[in-house]
Parts: C-alpha cells; structure tokens; sequence
C-alpha cells in the first residue's frame, strides 16, 4: 500500500516559482498513481482565483496545471475556509472544485496521511 | 528508522547547515539516510561554484564531503536547477551555456525521486524556508 | 498518529507560526529552530500563546538557536540537540516543516 502524501501550498501564485514548484510535486505523485491530497492555505488561496492574466507578467498559467491536477489522479483538493475569508474569497467562484475546511477540519485533514509537506 | 530528507535552501541559508546536522546526526544515531533531495533554491546548495571566505563555514563543501563519505545517493531536481542555472556538464553543453557548477557526488533526476524516496523511508523531512 | 511541526520563521515578521498554531491537534509537537525561536522572547504575546497550548502538545526548541540568539528555553519548552531532533522524528507519525 502507497504512502499518501498531503502537499500544503501557502504561496501566492506569483511571487516567485513556489506555487508552481509545489504544484509540480503533486502532478508528479499523480503521475506516479500516488495517494495525494493538496491544500491551499494562506496566501496560496490567491492561485485559485478566476480571471487572472498571468501573461501580463510573462508567467505561464498556473491555472491550467491546476485544471490538469483531477486528470493526474489528484482529487483531493481542499481550501482553508478561513484563508478564504481572511482575502475576502469566496469558495463558490474558485477555479478549482477545492473543498473549503474549517480550522478543525484542516487539523483532522492532516492526521489523515502518511507525509505532510508545507511549501 | 528509514529517512528522505528534502532541501529547499540554498548552501547560505542556515537550513541549509540545519539539514546537514540533521542528517549527520541521523547517521551517527544508526539511522538510514534513503536519499537527500534537494529542490527549488536547495539546488544551490549542491552547486560546486561556491566559494566561501576562509574564516567562514564551506557548507557546499560539507555537503560535497558528507555524500561521498557516507556514500549518499544525493539527488538535485533537474527542472528546478535548470531555472536556477545549476548545471552539470552534460546539461550545460546541451543547452550551450559556458560552464557547469553541478559535479559528482550529485544526480540531476526529476521529482519521482522524491516521491520514490518518500515511499520507501519511515519519515519525510523537510528543510528550507530561512 | 501525531504531527510534529517544525518552524524557522521569527513570529514577528511572518504568519507561519500563527496558521500553524491553528493547525495544532491534541498530541502534536512544535519544534521551533532558526529565528521560530524568537518566539520565546519573553513579554511577547507570542510567548504567551506557545504558554497558553493546551499540555498535550509539547514544545521543542533547538538548543544552538536558543544559545546564539541569548534566549532561554523557558519551562514550557524542551531544548534539544540533533540526535534529540532525529529521535523526535521518530516519535511522531509525520514532520510537516513549514517551509
């Protein structure tokens, strides 16, 4: 049986190539059929929302690896309700179908698998 | 106890020393080192071009001296070093840049090394930041 | 099936500590390392919340950071050293480093 691993993503999506880079762990595992879970907290929200134009910064967009995340086998996406809040971001008009947990729940999430990693 | 040990940190940031003692002490404690990892700015800290002044700390040297002493299989992610321009030969003549700074004891693989690794240790740990 | 989290930022110039702190469960450790340190600084309320943890969590601090810093682990808080690092991971099911 496969490790799992929850991947928690704080970066916002462009200050730097954190975001992207901590993505790639997770396509890469789902690529490997690995059990994943991957959390958006604090900042890291920021990557889920509609309508940014990451070419006005010469980035590629992140948005279309993160649609690419379920076709990876990475369908465990979850949001910090409070991070959310927090930035004035509302679940229902992310671009991801993430699942927005309270503080409570996010402390169960992570008693859920093997490995935590917090980029 | 089986461990993967992953750097985000280049060769200057104190996690960088902080992973090295960690590892040193594993070792030392009979523990197993399944395979060091070094990622985003932890390529840098594989980088054979650093030159520290003579009264400061040589880490990149440490490190160096650490994995081929203890016979590590030390692994530098090759997406993240190419950004980086942490290059070793074969890469630098493949994309025709005038040097390289990555030699032995370091592998430039990709991140399934890192998954690999996580699978097959008893803990992950993590190092970088500051 | 504990967590033990590991921090490197100072308290008073990043979140990390703050959302961690949120993320807590019964059972789980803090161990503080590089400038995550500082939150021992006495008379800070950042002392005060890591006092204020429920005694399920325990608390960590490595000791090399404590010492170059002139800070003192205060009684709530266990300095340790590398092989005592290395063993803390072990007694622990998982390492989240906030990276």
């Amino acid at each position: 049986m496969s490790k799992s691993m929850l991947i928690i993503s704080r970066q916002a999506p462009w200050a730097g190539p954190a975001a992207r880079e901590a993505l790639d762990i997770a396509l890469a595992g789902g690529a490997f059929d690995l059990p994943l879970g991957l959390l958006f907290l604090d900042d890291g929200v920021f990557q889920l929302v509609a309508g940014q134009q990451p070419a006005a910064l010469q980035q590629k967009d992140l948005g279309a690896n993160l649609q690419a995340l379920p076709m990876f086998g990475v369908e465990e996406l979850y949001v910090s309700s409070r991070s959310l809040a927090e930035r004035g971001l509302d679940a229902a008009q992310l671009v991801l179908p993430a699942q927005p947990l309270d503080d409570t729940a996010l402390t169960l999430l992570l008693d859920r698998f093997d490995q935590v990693v917090t980029i | 106890m089986k461990f993967a040990i992953a750097l985000f940190a280049p060769s200057h940031a104190p996690s960088s020393r902080r992973a090295l003692r960690f590892a040193q002490a594993a070792l030392d404690g009979g523990h197993e080192i399944v395979r060091l990892f070094f990622y985003q700015d932890g390529v840098h800290s594989a980088s054979a071009n650093v030159v520290s002044p003579q009264d400061e700390l040589d880490l990149a040297g440490e490190w160096r001296d650490f994995v081929q002493q203890r016979q590590l299989d030390a692994v530098v992610c090759i997406a993240a070093a190419l950004r980086r321009g942490v290059l070793n030969a074969e890469e630098a003549q493949r994309y025709g840049r005038p040097a390289a700074n990555l030699d032995a004891p370091w592998e430039l693989s990709g991140l399934g090394q890192l998954h690999e690794a996580a699978q097959v240790a008893d803990r992950l740990v993590c190092f970088g930041g500051q | 099936m504990a967590t033990l989290h590991v921090l490197s930022h100072s308290p008073f110039s990043d979140s990390r500590l703050t959302s961690c702190l949120r993320l807590l469960g019964p059972g789980d450790g803090l161990l503080l390392t590089g400038d995550a340190v500082y939150a021992l600084q006495p008379h800070t309320v950042q002392l005060q919340a890591l006092e204020l943890l429920p005694t399920g969590i325990a608390l960590y601090a490595l000791e090399e950071d404590l010492l170059a810093r002139a800070l003192v682990a205060p009684e709530r808080a266990q300095a340790v050293d590398y092989p005592a690092f290395v063993e803390l991971c072990g007694r622990y099911q998982r390492v989240n480093s906030w990276l």
